[in-house]
């Protein structure tokens, strides 16, 4: 890998789910849940992924964890393409990602001790000689986490939801990855426990210059942990930037629409507030032309007619629309 | 309209009894919006829940106050005088629709049931799609077929408000009522609920973590914590200048939207749990401005301006 080359590129990624029907289940449509999705994220570097339920953020994490396969599109990681990777050569690869799911009480096995949870994954990639060796990795690990070595004898239901999330993040950091994809990890926590968290995953990241992909729906998270974010809808990206571009300038609709829907403590409604009509359409018959154009505010005739592509409109600032430009809405 | 005067409720088994709300006193006036905010285990969902007298005894058992809805106690109502006072007197709205709904019924016989429960003479097909319409249902007449499934998350939530529009009630509770919704959604929903409030009247209380949601709906706040109210105050005077610490360090741990980078503040540890409350002030063990005497004394919460109220003797000292 040369020192240029990204930690990971995701090229032109599909994922599509067969809809059967008929006694015979045949396929007769396809949830297009992920269409056509490119992106690089550098080593370190933390890239947000929102949008809202059905616009196939997850699914985009849970195929770049090899958890569900690409319908068509590459991704390559350190240089290397992950479809190719097969048996053994899959096993001695699988360190280099992990993942944080969102319900701690869900993913952390309730009949194991905190210390196998974490143990386990040491054990299957040959990461300590001994069993010794292993707990003091294990202790090692829970204190980075912020937990006391200590717990690595109790059980997960003896843990707060937020203790709960820090002991999943120690778990992922047993293999040393380079890269975590983060699925909501802090959207079932409280606000109080949601800053311990973050603050947690920034530090973390400077020590060991891991980089994650952070998929959430709270836009005031994404920004404030990410450096770029990406905004997807329908699935398709709508729109990717530099987090703060994002935000203030947004330069698509719907992200205009979804930053002005977020209700702020000082607002005082100096911010023009944009109320979408209508929901989500359905992935399986998605709108023809821009996939936004029936709950746009500005969409004009050719909207339903021509796909919009991805394009820069200002240096590092990308979006999906037809009508986009240099000049913001804002500022025009 | 409402008034809660000094409740204790407690659940109890064989072995203990947890005071899960502990002393909570507050009013709503008629049309008027208050926000009650807290974290997980603060006591603002059962709170809520004694209005209508809707949690089980046992293990739910009230250990004293009053709740006194249009001047009756709730708590010393019977049987018959809580039939009438659920529906017309108070209706929820709740976090997740889908699981509220009854999954085997068309949503407009459900409608059409809360109608027949509190306004029999209006139980008719017309008045379930005015409902409907009420709530920003486009085609009424055809959703009226529909089952729960068959809708989204968002309109689930409309249909609930509608059911709970029916009673023509004079408080609505909406405990996390879009919570489990995407924010563009949420944004129509907060509208909508604004929009009902104000056509008909009616007294709302909103139960949230999120303080955004309360900038933009609540006259007034009152903020939980681990079964006490910490403070309330006219929610813009409230979100201007935060007088409780544990209020301060709520606003300070919410990242904004279009803030500076940098660290969180956070509040170290977690919320306590019920049972095993830490002594003196509850929220002593978390706050950057403890001092000794915190972990002994018992705050009050004490009027300490014109409308405000703070648990701690030291929010005014640097």
């Amino acid at each position: 890998m040369s020192a240029a080359s990204p930690l990971l590129e995701v090229r032109d990624v599909k994922v599509y789910f067969p809809v059967k029907h008929g006694i015979f289940g045949a396929v007769r449509r396809w949830v297009k849940a992920v269409d056509g999705v490119s992106f690089e994220l550098a080593a370190g570097e933390t890239l947000g992924l929102v949008g809202e339920s059905g616009c196939g953020k997850t699914t985009l994490g849970r195929a770049l964890a090899r958890l569900v396969p690409l319908t068509e599109g590459s991704i390559r990681l350190e240089g290397e393409d992950m479809a190719q990777w097969t048996g053994a050569q899959l096993r001695a690869r699988r360190r280099k990602w992990q993942m944080i799911f969102q319900d701690p009480y869900n993913s952390l096995d309730p009949r194991m001790t905190v210390g196998h949870i974490i143990g386990e994954a040491l054990e299957i990639h040959h990461l300590a000689s001994d069993a010794r060796e292993r707990q003091a990795r294990v202790r090692q690990l829970l204190e980075s986490v912020g937990l006391d070595g200590a717990y690595a004898a109790f059980y997960p239901h003896e843990f707060s939801g937020g203790q709960r999330q820090r002991i999943g993040i120690a778990r992922a950091l047993a293999v040393d990855p380079k890269l975590i994809i983060c699925d909501e990890p802090v959207s079932a926590l409280d606000v109080s426990v949601q800053a311990q968290i973050i603050n947690l995953l920034q530090d973390l990241q400077q020590e060991r210059g891991v980089a994650y992909l952070f998929v959430a729906h709270d836009l005031a998270v994404v920004e404030r942990i990410s450096r770029r974010v990406m905004v997807m809808y329908l699935g398709k990206v709508v729109e990717l930037g530099q987090a703060a571009a994002v935000v203030r300038t947004p330069r698509h609709p719907y992200t205009q629409a979804l930053i002005s829907a977020v209700p702020e403590i000082d607002d005082q409604s100096q911010r023009p507030r944009i109320v979408l009509s209508g929901e989500l359409p359905s992935p399986i018959d998605p709108p023809s032309g821009c996939p936004f154009h029936p709950r746009c505010p500005v969409a004009e005739a050719r909207c339903k007619l021509e796909v919009p592509l991805l394009r820069e409109i200002v240096p590092g600032h990308w979006a999906a629309c037809h009508l986009a430009g240099p000049a913001s809405r804002a500022e025009a | 309209m409402l008034e809660i005067r000094n409740l204790q409720l407690e659940f109890r088994s064989d072995q203990q009894a947890v005071r899960a709300v502990d002393g909570v006193s507050f009013s709503i006036g008629p049309g008027e919006t208050l926000g009650l905010v807290g974290e997980s285990g603060s006591g603002k969902s059962v709170t809520a829940l004694s209005i209508g007298r809707l949690l089980r005894t046992p293990p739910a058992f009230y250990a004293g106050g009053e709740i006194l809805l249009n001047g009756r106690d709730v708590l010393k109502a019977s049987n018959r005088e809580l039939r009438e006072l659920r529906g017309r007197g108070v209706s929820y709205i709740f976090q997740e629709p889908g699981v509220s709904l009854n999954p085997v019924f068309r949503v407009g016989a459900q409608i059409k049931e809360s109608l027949r429960l509190h306004r029999p003479q209006a139980a008719t097909e017309a008045e379930v799609v005015r409902l409907l319409q009420g709530v920003g249902i486009a085609a009424p007449e055809m959703r009226v077929k529909s089952y729960p499934h068959e809708i989204s998350g968002g309109m689930q939530q409309r249909v609930m408000i509608a059911m709970a529009l029916a009673a023509e009630p004079k408080l609505l509770v909406a405990d996390e009522p879009t919570t489990a919704l995407d924010v563009t959604i949420q944004a129509q929903i907060l509208a909508l609920l604004k929009d009902v409030q104000q056509r008909l009247g009616m007294s709302l209380l909103l139960i949230t973590h999120n303080l955004g949601i309360v900038g933009q709906m609540a006259d007034r706040v009152a903020v939980m914590y681990a079964g006490q109210i910490v403070e309330t105050a006219p929610a813009q005077e409230l979100l201007r200048r935060p007088l409780h610490p544990y209020t301060r360090a709520l606003m300070q741990a919410a990242p904004r939207l279009g803030a500076e980078g940098g660290r969180l503040a956070n509040i170290p540890g977690s919320v306590p749990r019920p049972g095993a409350m830490p002594f003196g002030c509850r929220f002593h063990p978390r706050c950057a401005m403890a001092r000794p005497e915190c972990s002994v004394q018992q705050p009050t919460l004490a009027v300490v301006e014109d409308g405000r109220q703070v648990r701690c003797p030291y929010w005014n000292s640097p």
